[in-house]
């Protein structure tokens, strides 16, 4: 096994998605050779926006959904017996509200083929999966906790509980792996800049512009939001120290904000409104108004389990492991993401004109249909070699 | 000079026996006599400087000799050099980060004049380089003309002409003041200003500047007086305040949040005040975006229904509740020469009353940013209180309706009297009494609110009400026809005349409820007293309508 002092083959799944990207890009800046498996989107960017060339990536075109990751036997062999040192399964997809097959094809079944070629080439793994693995629990989530007879909120968290469950047994059948538990990944730390505006900030999109006034939750709820760039440095510094992070897992966590807080720093700014945090005991969607109402349907209900829990995320793993410190926590870390939000526009503009109710949230005016494509809190990146 | 050396000392060997010890120390003159200015009033300010590390006390000595002030202060020449080094290091923070006494305490030492032990005097102004020095008080001008010069821009963008000439008047002496630092004239007092321009000399930028100084003495109209300033500045050597599309935008100011209660805007700064908006004001309110150039936000806030946002801002921006930044530069923070920077100014408090109602604060016209005349909290938890004493009032009826249908008298006069105070729980929240006296208190209470409040009628049919007996079918009819026309008059006194309508729809009860849910939202950012003993059913019930729940 090469240390981490030595260059590596590093096979990357979902390079092309907002954290396998910066995974990538990291990797490689550290002197390793990456193969980016893509599924039709070749061009890497960063979450700044800049285009990933570096010599050191070369991207293969795949599908995690099917066997041999969609390559062809002799590329497939090549890739197992090419003497690859590091699988890192980034691939997923994070959106909510899609049929529950396509969970089960990429989430699910994406991570069966990945462990497969891992197991056929005694490649070491680090998986990428989410703290919400946890689902509905409340209070304090250890890092060596996964089935602990929770109730998963949504078909996104099923298929990531069985995709860290495939793992874990394919651990006990002698896959040497590391498992990384981002939570809700959003822009980086110092800067909030994010490369697209996706999962939580289209509830936030929805909130601050007044199109859903009223949420079911409770003002001690907590939201975890993390930095992309903290969720990629803990990925790489796991791919790097494999040795010493095999067989473990690790939160990627950052930031725990009660809802009481996000409402306290929307109200901040002037131009937002504040949504009430109604107790979802009371909250009654038929009051809602007709037009609030759709927004309600397609979009908040795929959240509205985050907005009642009260769980902390122990991250005494990661934090002995890594070298670069937590991610500041607070306030003033969700003021970088809304101040990034109106510096590129994103929020702060009038609402566009939202007669028609079926538009998409986050403005991008896809069909109504397209709605509940909001994302969720995203564990790993929905583009790439998912699908 | 215009006292001799021999005068001076002359002067200290009178001041000596007052002294406790001098012997050995340097001595020097200092102040503006020294620098070449001074008059027949001027003081007579002399420093000792002891050869030592000790820590000589700061306070100077006070003397009256010859009919002049005469001021003694002593330091040791540690504490000169670390007065020295104290400079470089606030500079780091930026040159506007050296305190104004420091600054003062290191130029008037390197400008004094040596009456005792030279050779010392000249080692401890040797700790510094005047260049260096120059440089310093020229940049720490520059710093100071730029922000006002920058703060005047701001207002001229916002229609505040006369405040953005003041404005401008101060920077161009600050600016002046730099310029003339970078020539040597670093006395910071800006009094001598004219001597320290004649002892320059003839120069085209100081007799433009004499034309300049003031708007008066222009005879420009204010905006040409801008123009002109900022041009002048330019060519003083100060940077940065020329005007540009783009410059200048809004910024945050920490501790202020934005609760709107139904259509009302309420602006909360510190946790402590509360300002309440008309329309138009809340309007160009919300199209402050941070990050934003000024002349995008009054775009915006036309765009909105605010056109001529302008003073609107103004207001804002006096009152603390935004800055004003200066694109890649930060908040502008403009300060009067030698003065420190204005702060938040706080208006007189509102003279509405009462003072609030179930939709929010009572403002007075569309472009109102009125202070709440009682802390935030307190408005907060009144509010709250406001609104839950309406929802029990219909409550309580609910309870007499169907006490009466049954012909329990006793349970009908209760629910009688839980009406009437509910009711009278309002009004002294709505006049901002808060907390409440007991129930059996409130009639009385009444008498607490400002005569200008009517409860003379009010009061006396509580009274009334108040020993009602209902022991018949009539009577509880009677009574139940008195309590509604007293809610009527409560209602129409405290502006809570929509509220019984809002009863007797599902929309309504929706519209109520979710009032109570906003005034939650302030109460809990403010950590108020939330009447949830009482409201918390209601809110739990899943918010069912009084008449749906009773039947």
């Amino acid at each position: 096994m090469k240390s981490m002092t030595e260059n590596l083959r590093v096979l990357v799944t979902g390079a092309a998605g907002l954290v396998g990207a910066e995974v990538t890009a990291r990797l490689a800046t550290a002197g390793h050779e990456v193969t980016a498996l893509v599924h039709d989107n070749p061009v890497l960017v960063r979450n700044d926006g800049s285009p990933l060339e570096s010599s050191a990536v070369t991207c293969l075109s795949g599908d995690v959904t099917k066997p041999r990751l969609g390559l062809t036997e002799a590329a497939y062999q090549a890739l197992a017996a090419g003497g690859l040192d590091r699988i890192v399964h980034c691939a997923a997809i994070t959106d909510f509200g899609l049929p529950d097959e396509v969970y089960q094809a990429v989430n699910v079944d994406g991570t069966a083929h990945v462990v497969e070629l891992a197991r056929a080439g005694g490649i070491p793994l680090v998986h990428v999966s989410t703290a919400y693995v946890c689902g509905e629990r409340d209070g304090l989530i250890r890092e060596t906790e996964l089935d602990e007879g929770q109730r998963l909120a949504n078909a996104y968290e099923t298929s990531k509980f069985r995709a860290e469950t495939l793992v874990h047994k394919a651990q006990a059948d002698g896959v040497r792996a590391a498992i990384v538990r981002p939570s809700i990944v959003v822009g980086e730390e110092h800067t909030g800049v994010v490369r697209e505006y996706k999962n939580i900030y289209v509830v936030l999109k929805l909130a601050t512009e007044g199109r859903v006034r009223s949420l079911p939750g409770l003002y001690e709820a907590r939201l975890d939001l993390v930095p992309v760039d903290y969720v990629a440095d803990v990925i790489t510094e796991v791919t790097h120290r494999f040795e010493e992070a095999a067989g473990r897992t690790f939160h990627a966590v950052g930031a725990p904000l009660t809802l009481r807080d996000f409402s306290d720093v929307m109200a901040e700014y002037p131009p937002f409104q504040v949504p009430r945090f109604v107790p979802p005991t009371s909250f009654d969607a038929q009051r809602l108004s007709r037009r609030e109402r759709l927004y309600y349907e397609r979009v908040v209900t795929l959240y509205a389990s985050y907005f009642r829990r009260r769980m902390r995320f122990d991250d005494s793993h990661t934090a002995r492991l890594t070298t670069r410190g937590a991610p500041e926590r607070g306030q003033d870390f969700l003021r970088r993401i809304f101040d990034h939000c109106l510096e590129s526009g994103y929020l702060g503009l009038p609402p566009a004109d939202d007669t028609e109710v079926g538009a998409r949230p986050d403005g991008t005016g896809a069909q109504a249909t397209a709605v509940a494509n909001g994302t969720g809190p995203a564990g790993s990146d929905a583009i790439g070699a998912g699908r | 000079m215009i006292l001799s050396e021999d005068y001076l000392q002359n002067l200290f060997d009178k001041t000596l026996p007052h002294l406790h010890s001098a012997a050995d120390c340097g001595v020097v003159l200092e102040g503006s006599i020294a620098e070449g200015f001074g008059n027949s009033s001027s003081d007579i300010d002399f420093l000792l400087i002891a050869d030592s590390d000790a820590d000589l006390p700061t306070m100077p000595s006070l003397l009256f000799l010859d009919g002049r002030r005469v001021e003694v202060r002593t330091r040791s020449v540690r504490q000169l050099a670390e007065q020295f080094s104290a400079i470089t290091t606030a500079a780091h923070g930026g040159p506007g980060a050296i305190p104004e006494d420091l600054l003062n305490r290191c130029q008037r030492l390197l400008h004094s004049f040596p009456l005792r032990n030279g050779e010392l005097v000249a080692k401890v102004k040797g700790l510094m380089s005047v260049d260096d020095f120059r440089t310093t008080v020229r940049e720490w001008w520059a710093h100071h003309a730029r922000q006002s010069m920058r703060y005047a821009l701001v207002l001229r963008e916002l229609g505040q002409d006369e405040e953005a000439a003041a404005w401008t008047e101060a920077g161009l002496l600050q600016a002046v003041k730099s310029w003339a630092a970078g020539r040597g004239e670093t006395y910071l007092e800006p009094k001598w200003l004219p001597m320290q321009l004649d002892r320059i000399g003839d120069d085209p930028l100081s007799a433009r500047y004499r034309t300049l100084a003031s708007l008066d003495a222009s005879g420009l109209d204010p905006a040409a007086y801008l123009t002109e300033g900022a041009r002048l500045m330019a060519d003083l050597g100060v940077s940065g305040a020329a005007p540009g599309a783009g410059q200048i935008t809004v910024a945050r100011a920490d501790g202020v949040t934005t609760w709107q209660t139904g259509d009302r805007v309420h602006v909360v700064r510190g946790k402590q005040d509360v300002f309440v908006l008309g329309d138009r004001a809340a309007r160009a309110w919300r199209s402050l975006v941070f990050g934003r150039p000024l002349d995008l936000v009054l775009a915006a806030a036309d765009a909105a229904g605010a056109p001529q946002a302008g003073p609107l801002i103004a207001r804002f921006l006096r009152f603390g509740l935004v800055k004003a930044a200066w694109k890649g530069d930060g908040p502008i923070v403009p300060a009067m020469p030698l003065a420190a920077p204005p702060g938040a100014v706080t208006p007189p408090p509102s003279t509405a009353r009462p003072l609030v109602a179930l939709g929010g604060a009572v403002a007075g016209d569309a472009d109102a940013i009125d202070l709440v005349p009682v802390p935030a909290r307190r408005f907060s938890a009144a509010a709250m209180i406001l609104v839950w004493s309406n929802v029990l009032v219909e409550n309580a009826r609910e309870d007499l309706v169907g006490a009466l249908d049954r012909e329990q008298w006793s349970v009908a006069e209760l629910s009688a009297r839980r009406m009437l105070r509910f009711a009278l729980r309002g009004v002294l929240s709505a006049y901002g009494v808060n907390p409440l006296p007991p129930d059996s208190e409130v009639v009385r209470a009444l008498s607490l609110l400002p005569a200008g409040a009517h409860m003379d009628g009010i009061q006396a049919e509580a009274r009334r009400l108040e020993t009602l007996t209902i022991d018949s079918v009539a009577g509880g009819s009677a009574a139940l026809t008195a309590l509604d026309g007293f809610v009527a008059l409560v209602r129409q006194a405290t502006g809570a005349h929509g509220f019984p309508s809002s009863f007797g729809s599902s929309d309504g009860w929706r519209q109520t409820l979710e009032i109570g849910y906003d005034w939650l939202r302030l109460g809990a950012h403010l950590d108020a007293d939330l009447p949830l003993d009482e409201a918390s059913d209601l809110l739990s019930s899943g918010g069912a309508q009084p008449h749906v729940a009773t039947t």
